[in-house]
């Protein structure tokens, strides 16, 4: 499985927010075109790690973070970079849908417009529509392109979200609780989903669901109180973990 | 392994519940296992019938594990120690069902037998009996107390019983050769001498699923053997 080479490597990477320190001196190496699944009780330090990756943390003021996030390679935790266009390489899906108050076409041809990759209408049209099929949705919506996004079940508003994401072609997808808000079926779709993104994508979840994390990830972390306690395959993981932190977690004895 | 307790009480419970189901049905079967040695030593037929009764008991408690674990796994989904315990115990559950029936098969066994067997014959067969005995009564204590050293030993041991089987086996096969008319007698000695060995085979698969529920790795390598009966004949 480790045929794969190092997308994103994480070295000592401390978060404080104002006086609390969210992230300890993480870790972390995220494989390119495998999807890395973070699980840990609430509070642990998931969510902010995966929001370093796209520096998304940058917009809260009193967030410090230091050490090292290599892409490729290439260190994005400094000024210099460019951060518009970082989040291009890095899309993001949140917890909650939340599809811009547009149409199904506007929510999908918003990104590439302003990152000027669409130079005329027919090249939109193109990616929009390569977009949706790709997010698996193209089918239950081409008839009704101008309808807002917000018309869509929950699912479905999901799924735009994540076409919006891939319509810019990033290179990562970082997911936030992808489908805590979604119906089995509709959490199958997506789950579905990423079995066929991952095959274009670099994908890092972050879950609360560990029968989630088994079915989609390759391999997993746990964190816990900011700690990258343990990381390895995810079949390792759930079957035999080496940390006891990380057994007594995953089988519901604290969290 | 861990000591906390589960958070979900109803989910300790059932894992409780189930390991309390298989030590059971372990200590059923352990006796059931003797008082077939016993029988068959003695030729207690009176004792043979009462195994035979008796194995519905095991069975009974197999059924009921195999539905506990399907409750949990449904329920549950359990993972990592849960996860190993939960797929262990389905599997030694259904060894120590197979005992039960080996059992109860050489119990079927003792019937047809003459009261006044000959004492060369019943040596070799008791010492193989009590052998095989002893080795469901370390691995259950193995899985009682979760030891992963006595797991090997038995999985170790289990040359042993290989050996005696082939000592026991030569010995019939001698009675046999002393004259043609024993056919029946020594088919029967047989079977009940190969059934024997066969419920050491399920004591040794059980040492081996011990050993995955403690390491979560299996045991390697192939399973020491003892001398091939037919070499020396």
């Amino acid at each position: 499985m480790t045929n794969n080479k190092v997308k994103i490597k994480t070295e000592k990477l401390d978060v404080f927010y104002g006086q609390k320190q969210a992230l300890k001196n993480v870790n972390l190496e995220i494989f390119n075109r495998e999807v890395t699944a973070l699980i840990g009780p609430s509070g642990c330090g998931k969510s902010t790690y995966i929001r370093c990756i796209n520096r998304m943390n940058d917009v809260i003021e009193t967030c410090k973070i230091s050490g090292s996030i290599k892409i490729d390679g290439q260190e994005i935790n400094n000024k210099q970079i460019d951060v518009v266009r970082l989040r291009e390489r890095i899309g993001m899906v949140f917890q909650k849908p939340n599809p811009f108050p547009k149409s199904i076409y506007d929510n999908v041809a918003y990104g590439p417009q302003i990152h000027g990759l669409a130079d005329h209408k027919d090249k939109l049209d193109q990616i929009v529509q390569t977009s949706l099929k790709k997010s698996a949705l193209w089918e239950e919506v081409k008839d009704r392109l101008d309808e807002p996004g917000t018309s869509l079940s929950g699912g479905q508003q999901q799924r735009l979200c994540i076409a919006r994401a891939i319509s810019v072609n990033p290179e990562v997808i970082l997911m936030d609780e992808p489908c805590s808000a979604l119906d089995p079926i509709a959490t199958a779709k997506i789950e579905e989903l990423m079995e066929e993104l991952k095959k274009t994508f670099t994908i890092v979840i972050v879950t609360h669901s560990m029968a989630q994390a088994v079915r989609v990830s390759q391999r997993t972390g746990f964190f816990h109180l900011g700690n990258l306690i343990e990381v390895d395959t995810t079949d390792k993981m759930f079957k035999n973990p080496n940390n006891k932190m990380t057994q007594d977690y995953i089988t519901g004895r604290f969290g | 392994m861990s000591e906390e307790k589960r958070i979900v009480k109803s989910y300790e419970e059932e894992m409780q519940s189930l390991n309390d189901d298989l030590v059971k049905m372990g200590s059923l079967t352990e006796s059931q296992l003797s008082d077939t040695i016993q029988a068959i030593v003695k030729i207690d037929k009176e004792a043979a019938e009462n195994i035979i009764k008796n194995d519905a008991q095991i069975n009974e408690l197999r059924a009921k594990i195999d539905d506990q674990i399907s409750t949990v796994l449904v329920k549950r989904a359990p993972m990592a120690i849960d996860l190993r315990t939960t797929i262990s115990s389905l599997k030694i559950s259904h060894d120590l069902e197979r005992i039960g029936d080996l059992a109860k098969s050489v119990a079927k066994k003792i019937e047809p037998l003459p009261i006044d067997l000959p004492q060369e014959l019943t040596g070799s067969l008791k010492r193989l009996g009590e052998l095989v005995q002893k080795q469901l009564n370390n691995v259950l204590d193995a899985y009682i107390t979760k030891s992963k050293d006595k797991a090997i030993e038995v999985w170790r041991n289990d040359e042993q019983v290989d050996d005696l089987t082939h000592i026991a086996m030569n010995e019939v096969a001698n009675f046999l050769g002393k004259n043609k008319k024993n056919l029946e007698l020594a088919t029967h000695l047989l079977f009940v001498t190969k059934n024997i060995e066969r419920a050491g085979d399920h004591v040794t698969n059980i040492a081996e699923s011990l050993y995955y529920l403690i390491e979560g790795e299996y045991l390697e390598g192939a399973r020491p053997k003892g001398k091939e009966f037919v070499k020396d004949k």
